[in-house]
């Protein structure tokens, strides 16, 4: 059960109190409903809603998002375009107006579809804690729990034209987690692949940044035999769980199809 | 443990209460403040019986601890009627039998009053999208969507259906 909730006005207090061992709450989408239960440990929540970490800035082609942004809030910022698939692919309109983006960073797979595609964007997060502020490739940061660590702001460029590419696969169109989520950034030059990120959701407790597949890609053109090539090699980095959306075995079986309709839309 | 008090405006009144730590918003509208539109589906997020007006925008109020939005303004499907006069989206699921069971229309009017005030002429697809944290398990989607087109069209054209005479009424 919840012990205190905390709502500070600044930054400096919220610090001191996830260095406390208070937890960080964003927009409670993910938090909340395990302590809803009156059954969970005693918690201490730190609110970041008043903290002045929400907003969007855009420098050139460099986008800073804070923290405590709502995924709504991307969903109708024209500049963030390039994520406006990404963020209408999770949950619904009245848990979006409450989810933020730093929360989607802790959310554990199959969820956190907005991790998936910072991957692919190579993008970075600004962390703050007591001995002050640092960088961290989204990549790193997901890859292991950060408990006693602040997340105030996620940067990247902006992708080329086309050079974004992005599927979810689910149960329903809307509101669904994921069955599998291919997030991608793919640069080409004369038709050649000269660059690729490749990012998958869904199919592991963590995102999954597809090395193999990137390997498979570049150096050659985006066809049909390529990319199920790459498909094939990204098999080995895949370790889907069995869940209430689908089966290890399904979310396998169905990983190069998805792969496919995300670089070559078909 | 410490108990705060939490001041909302709630459908354009001040409303004080006072909230323990796991208050939530949910919680202090049913159990404070008298108002049970808003339900207890899942407390989880996922089925949206719990839908409000949160600064005008919808939310699951299940998952909104109450201490961390005090000053804010929210609106539930109490404040919609004008007395006895039914807001056109409750008039819309009224005369389109969009109701069944009852237990996520508040819900589901709050997403469609939340959608119509942003885009008075939406599609098919876009209710969907609006009401797609909405679950109905009558499963009874098709007039409650039909039932949104019908407000949207009804607040477009200025007009209402008197429920008793079953004509429309220029405002």
């Amino acid at each position: 059960m919840l012990t205190e909730v905390h709502v500070p006005e600044d930054v400096s207090a919220a610090v001191r109190l996830v260095a406390s061992g208070a937890t960080a709450l964003g927009g409670g989408t993910s938090l909340m409903p395990r302590l809803n239960d009156y059954a969970s440990p005693p918690t201490e929540l730190v609110s970041l809603r008043r903290t002045g970490l929400a907003g969007v800035r855009r420098a050139g082609s460099t986008v800073t998002i804070g923290a405590a942004t709502t995924l709504s809030q991307v969903e109708h910022d024209a500049r963030l375009d390039v994520l406006n698939p990404v963020v209408r692919s999770i949950a619904s309109v009245p848990v979006r107006n409450l989810a933020t983006v730093g929360g989607n960073l802790f959310a554990r797979q199959p969820y956190g579809d907005l991790a998936v595609a910072f991957v692919a964007l190579n993008a970075v997060a600004t962390l703050v804690d007591e001995n002050g502020t640092s960088e961290m490739p989204v990549e790193d940061l997901v890859a292991a729990d950060r408990r006693s660590v602040l997340v105030t702001a996620v940067a990247f460029e902006l992708p080329g034209p086309g050079t974004f590419k992005y599927v979810k696969a689910a149960r329903r169109r809307y509101n669904s987690a994921s069955v599998v989520t291919v997030a991608a950034t793919i640069t080409e030059s004369d038709r050649i692949v000269t660059g690729a990120r490749v990012a998958l959701g869904g199919v592991g407790a963590r995102v999954i940044r597809a090395h193999a597949v990137e390997d498979a890609l570049v150096g050659g053109q985006l066809t049909d035999s390529t990319v199920q090539a790459a498909g094939q090699a990204g098999l080995s980095e895949l370790s889907p769980a069995d869940d209430a959306y689908a089966s290890a075995w399904y979310r396998t079986r169905v990983f190069p199809v998805h792969l496919r309709r995300a670089l070559l839309g078909r | 443990m410490s108990i705060k008090i939490v001041n909302l405006k709630v459908n354009g009144v001040e409303r004080a209460f006072m909230a323990r730590p796991e208050t939530t918003l949910l919680l202090a509208l049913r159990e404070q403040l008298g108002l049970t539109g808003a339900k207890r589906g899942c407390a989880q997020g996922a089925c949206g019986s719990c839908t409000v007006l949160l600064d005008g925008v919808p939310v699951v109020s299940c998952l909104v601890p109450a201490v961390t939005i005090d000053g804010t303004d929210i609106g539930t499907v109490e404040g919609l009627a004008d007395g006895r006069e039914l807001s056109d989206v409750q008039q819309a699921f009224l005369d389109g039998f969009a109701t069944q069971c009852g237990f996520c229309t508040p819900g589901m009017i709050m997403s469609a009053e939340a959608l119509l005030s942003r885009n008075p002429d939406p599609t098919t697809a876009e209710v969907n999208e609006a009401i797609s944290g909405n679950v109905c398990r009558c499963t009874g989607y098709e007039p409650i969507v039909s039932a949104i087109l019908d407000a949207a069209r009804r607040r477009r054209l200025g007009t209402r259906v008197d429920a008793t005479a079953g004509e429309e009424v220029t405002r």
